[in-house]
């Protein structure tokens, strides 16, 4: 990114920032795009809910009450209890600290993977590129549902696995987008430059090719975090996700929801309300934050 | 041009093949398999081992692995694509039994999220930064939040609630009986179809925003072209581009996608077989279910690149 | 004379307008020919043969088919009565036993049935040939040899009097095929369909349906009153109770979860009859002795200590309908448990308060004052498994036990279990015809390949091999309560709840009682069904 610059004048000292600026670029965010900044105020809240979920909780998550199971919403019980007794605002609220782990961790490491993968394929080229895109290619044939099953039932439900399950998928799809970006980062002559004076390859694809990608992985990362909150719940909801009694909203909407749906309706719809509004949340920010980027970016996905 | 098909298509094979493969170790990673199962029962009573020992040689398990693979993938050059190791008839038979629902849900998905998804998200472009901008986006956005399966069991409860519905048991062909086919199915094509739109409609308002912006619409503007003409002749021919690779590539991962809402709507598809096939570890139908899915992925890519390049004069390939 | 033939004339008036009043009502208890009945069953038949399959997806659609040697009588049960066998004796040793076929008896191609056909059934049952599974071959260990002397004689020669012979012979995956179609391919039962049965597979359409007609020429006259059978395979439970609800269907013949059950009948009232016909399984879990500190009975107790099963049944019962307390062997028989003697075994007495303290007591002696970490291994399936795992893992919580709630999907569950890769695991056991001890309780001996924990008591080994040949029924009940008591006591098995089936059908199906087990009763060749 070029900063414009220009030399001091005799006697200038450069100003500092004005503490009130940093208001200001948030207040000029808010009223230039009111959508981005209801979407970091959703995230936030959910990320407050996570971190003082031990606080805010009015009942314990785990505990079986079989006087109160199926009470619907209340005023003991805004959000009713579930089949075993358990307070669903609850678990709701423990749910914001799963999804969000999940979310920001898989996310994270598959944009990571992916981009570096990326850049590599795209700096080598050659044979090592086309063996690496096939690769890719048969990553993103793939479907979901048979890879997170293997990981899943070789490695055992826990969330660790979910998360490189979800992480995967997430590769191939950041690879390809990366890799077009380093395709065309590389054709500037810095690079060559750079290579003539016997800078190493690592040096040259650290500092010349990955800040030209930068926006592109920012755009991925923001749009995959919205998914994978998404990835989860579905494969919670399929069985292949977090197990019973963690408190996770897609295996809340799994095991007894549909099935209890007529005589609890509570328990259907407060969860997937939750991953609603988590997903809408972040993908409301990533939008504003891909326009904020980079408007002019062609995004074929 | 010819050549750059031929040379795509032959460039699919490794990644099919590599793909088999890959689901072929992974099942065989996979702890349990098919005769613990078959023998187990539902309840998984009492496993006799030397029945076991029987059921597995009886299916061909206990051979070597790479001779396992290569005589299910020579059989597949011949197009035979094996016998599934639960019911003991042909992979083929069972997955046609399935297909023709599955498409047709996700062909139906497809033509009313795009009917619906490309003026919307044209006008939307338009009308950049009004509230009808607004109302756009966030209902796609919004679209986009809500998952799947929650819909369709939200959907269903409505259903069941208000309307005393019940999924149906028999699916009708869609070519005997038409109307009562499109009723059967309308709801699963809804709960598949509006993340469609959604994706479908932020896209073509993403790419008709840039397209306006270009010189050859601001001049269309200054000549004084009514909206209309400078949209739909100039604006969208370019726009639709990306647009169709969206739908391509969507379409691919919505077969994939399938599972979710045959589980919730009951439909004898593919993707609840695959779940199923998966349960029982029956790998000749994951192998092949696996195969397939991949050749349309591949398939559909191959076609949106070459339908960008009949639209697109500029772009041609070697 | 004129007086008394009018008062005749108003006689016979009065009669028959009387037997027109009374012949519709009378007619309500005369069986109806006509109807096809239609079931919703849960998900399609892997294979047609049932002697190689060990799912209830293969016996409730295919028992129309065949007819089996000897049944549970539908009407009395537990009661066997002959089915394709007119008669039957028994040595005085017990170990021979000669069975007289009906004479008569044709196979849907027209053929007739003779001894050889039962034999090449059960030679396929007993002693399945290489390339052939038999899923239920160790029930019939006791037979040493089948003997057919004449056309229609059949003779069964064990190796020990076995008790339990019997009512083995009448478990109901026992058909019986034609001779020659097993000669032509034994496998030939896969995928075809010959029997004697009520019933003829008329169409399978995998995923979606199964017909069966009427066989016309059906052995045992008069029967069937149905035309035919219509199985819809509704893999959804909620779409399955939706379509009895919708009168889509008019029976499903395994069982639906409590909150299912409430909400047909209370939306179908009177048009449909919910019955609990008993308990034919259980939930309980395997401990593996091997591992520490399970080897210690005092840690085996404490479990069982812990979980106060008369809670357990008032939370998981209406949920899962785990709502039935009892030892090893099914309630409701003879060789059931009294509550005096249940109430003495660890975790069954009534003072939860005192099971809890004397559960930290053990441990505390046992070495572990604050408890330890354990995994419990459960299969992936919401009703029962994982409610039955909740519930456990928050009840150990009390004591200090912390058990990380392990999922399995069915296949690797499986596998866990066979190789023993589990320290405690939930573990199903139940019976499909009758409960026998032999059936079901063989599970606690030491050589049984269902003994997942594999511990070996020799007094619980002893104790199954004198009841397995005690022909005195009285001398074997108690032989079967002391087993019991033993496995408690030492808490081998940690018992848990026994599960009741709810049946929901039509109230439209007329001769037809549900049995504890849903294996049973399923040829409906006396069933009928009333006009709409």
């Amino acid at each position: 990114m070029a900063i414009a610059t220009r030399p001091a004048r005799p006697g200038e000292r450069p100003q500092a920032l004005p503490r009130h600026h940093a208001w200001g670029a948030i207040g000029k965010f808010v009223r230039t795009k009111p959508l981005g900044a209801a979407g970091a105020a959703i995230i936030v809240l959910m990320a407050l809910t996570a971190v003082c979920a031990d606080l805010i909780a009015p009942y314990d998550v785990y505990e079986i009450n079989q006087q109160l199971q199926f009470t619907p919403p209340s005023l003991a019980h805004w959000l009713g209890t579930d089949e075993f007794g358990r307070d669903v605002l609850t678990r709701i609220i423990y749910g914001a600290r799963i999804a969000l782990f999940i979310g920001l961790v898989s996310s994270f490491l598959g944009a990571t993977g992916g981009a570096v993968i990326g850049v590599f394929s795209a700096y080598l080229g050659g044979k090592t590129d086309l063996w690496i895109q096939r690769l890719m290619d048969i990553l993103l044939a793939f479907p979901l549902l048979v890879l997170a099953l293997a990981i899943v039932t070789v490695l055992g439900r826990s969330i660790p696995n979910l998360i490189v399950a979800i992480a995967i998928p997430v590769i191939p799809r950041t690879a390809r987008i990366v890799r077009s970006s380093a395709l065309s980062a590389k054709e500037n002559v810095y690079v060559e430059a750079a290579r003539a004076v016997g800078s190493s390859h690592l040096r040259v694809m650290w500092c010349h090719i990955v800040p030209n990608i930068m926006a592109p992985f920012l755009i991925i990362l923001t749009a995959q975090l919205g998914s994978a909150i998404l990835t989860e719940a579905a494969l919670s909801f399929l069985g292949l996700g977090t197990a019973e009694p963690t408190p996770s909203w897609g295996l809340m909407l799994s095991g007894g929801a549909p099935m209890y749906a007529e005589k609890a309706p509570w328990l259907a719809i407060f969860p997937g309300l939750a991953i609603s509004l988590a997903v809408f949340g972040f993908n409301l920010f990533g939008d504003s934050l891909r326009d904020a980027l980079d408007p002019k970016l062609r995004h074929r996905t | 041009m010819w050549q750059y098909i031929v040379k795509r298509l032959l460039l699919m094979l490794p990644t099919l093949i590599g793909a088999a493969l890959v689901v072929f170790l992974l099942m065989h990673v996979v702890p349990g398999d098919i005769a613990l199962l078959i023998i187990g029962g539902d309840q998984g009573g009492d496993i006799n081992p030397q029945e076991l020992v029987k059921l597995r040689a009886q299916l061909g398990l206990n051979q070597p692995l790479y001779v396992q693979f290569f005589s299910w993938l020579w059989g597949v050059a011949h197009l035979n694509f094996g016998t599934s190791l639960w019911t003991g008839t042909s992979v083929m038979n069972e997955i046609m039994i399935r297909l023709p629902l599955s498409l047709e849900v996700a062909i139906a998905a497809t033509v009313v999220s795009t009917l619906i998804a490309i003026p919307l998200g044209t006008i939307a472009a338009i009308r950049q930064d009004t509230w009808v901008d607004y109302v756009v986006r966030v209902v796609s956005i919004g679209g986009l939040a809500i998952p799947s399966f929650w819909a369709g069991i939200l959907i269903i409860l409505f259903l069941v609630i208000y309307f005393d519905w019940a999924p149906p048991l028999e699916f009708v062909s869609l070519f005997r009986h038409p109307w009562e086919n499109l009723a059967q199915l309308i709801w699963p094509i809804l709960s598949v179809g509006y993340r469609y739109a959604a994706v479908t409609t932020r896209m073509t308002r993403s790419t008709v925003l840039e397209v306006m912006r270009e010189d050859y619409v601001r001049t269309a503007w200054a000549k004084g072209l009514r909206e209309r003409a400078v949209v739909v002749k100039h604006a969208l021919k370019n726009a639709i581009l990306p647009v169709i690779t969206i739908i391509g590539t969507e379409f691919a991962f919505l077969i994939g996608g399938l599972v979710v809402t045959e589980t919730v709507f009951t439909l004898n598809g593919i993707g609840r077989f695959m779940v199923d096939a998966i349960a029982h570890r029956d790998i000749p139908v994951v192998q092949t279910l696996v195969l397939l899915i991949a050749c349309v992925f591949v398939v559909v890519n191959l076609m949106v690149d070459l339908l960008y390049a009949w639209l697109d004069p500029r772009i041609s390939y070697r | 004379m004129r007086g008394f033939k009018k008062n005749m004339w108003l006689l016979a008036v009065v009669m028959l307008t009387g037997l027109w009043a009374v012949s519709p009502a009378l007619a309500e208890d005369k069986p109806h020919y006509g109807g096809v009945l239609r079931v919703a069953l849960a998900g399609d038949p892997p294979s047609l043969d049932m002697h190689q399959e060990q799912t209830f997806m293969v016996t409730i659609p295919m028992s129309t088919v065949y007819n089996t040697l000897v049944m549970f009588d539908p009407h009395q049960y537990p009661k066997i009565i002959g089915d394709l066998a007119q008669a039957w004796t028994v040595s005085e040793d017990g170990m021979t036993w000669t069975f007289t076929l009906h004479q008569g008896v044709k196979f849907h191609d027209g053929s007739e049935l003779t001894s050889a056909d039962v034999k090449a059934s059960w030679d396929k049952i007993v002693f399945p040939p290489e390339g052939v599974v038999s899923t239920r071959k160790s029930l019939y260990q006791m037979v040493k040899s089948i003997e057919t002397p004449e056309r229609y004689t059949v003779v069964f020669r064990l190796h020990y009097p076995a008790a339990s012979f019997l009512s083995m012979l009448a478990h109901p995956a026992n058909f019986i095929y034609a001779k020659k179609y097993l000669d032509q391919d034994i496998n030939w039962y896969k995928t075809h369909t010959m029997g004697t049965g009520p019933f003829k597979l008329q169409e399978y359409v995998r995923g979606a349906t199964l017909e069966f007609k009427r066989n016309s020429d059906y052995w045992k006259k008069g029967l069937p009153y149905l035309d035919g059978a219509k199985y819809f395979i509704i893999p959804d439970t909620g779409a399955r109770a939706k379509s009895i609800r919708a009168e889509r269907t008019d029976v499903e013949f395994r069982g639906f979860a409590p909150v299912e059950v409430e909400s047909i009948t209370a939306q179908m009232g009177d048009k449909v009859m919910a019955a609990h016909p008993g308990q034919p399984a259980h939930w309980g879990i395997a401990v593996n002795v091997d591992k520490k500190p399970f080897d210690d009975v005092r840690v085996r107790q404490a479990l069982s200590l812990a979980l106060d099963r008369y809670e357990m049944v008032k939370t998981l019962g209406p949920l899962t309908g785990l709502d039935t307390i009892a030892g090893p062997m099914p309630p409701g028989t003879p060789w059931t448990l009294s509550p005096e003697e249940l109430q003495a075994l660890p975790g069954f007495g009534k003072d939860h308060e005192a099971n809890l303290r004397e559960a930290k007591r053990l441990l505390a002696e046992a070495g572990y004052p604050n408890g330890f970490q354990t995994v419990l291994t459960n299969r992936a399936v919401k009703l029962p498994y994982i409610d039955f795992g909740v519930y456990v893992v928050s009840a150990w919580k009390k004591i200090g036990v912390e058990a990380e709630h392990k999922l399995e999907e069915s296949a690797a569950w499986s596998k866990s279990r066979l190789t023993r890769d589990f320290e405690l695991l939930v573990d199903p056991f139940g019976f499909a015809a009758e409960g026998d001890p032999d059936e079901v309780m063989v599970k606690f001996t030491s050589s049984s390949p269902s003994n997942w924990g594999r511990f070996k008591d020799p007094m619980v080994d002893q104790l199954f091999e004198r009841q397995k040949v005690e022909r005195d029924a009285q001398k074997r009940a108690q032989l079967v309560h002391d087993m019991q008591k033993r496995v408690m006591d030492k808490a081998w098995e940690i018992v848990g709840l026994w599960w009741t089936r709810v049946e929901v059908r039509s109230a439209r199906i007329h001769n037809y009682e549900p049995l504890p087990s849903h294996w049973m009763n399923r040829r409906l060749e006396d069933v009928w069904l009333s006009a709409r």
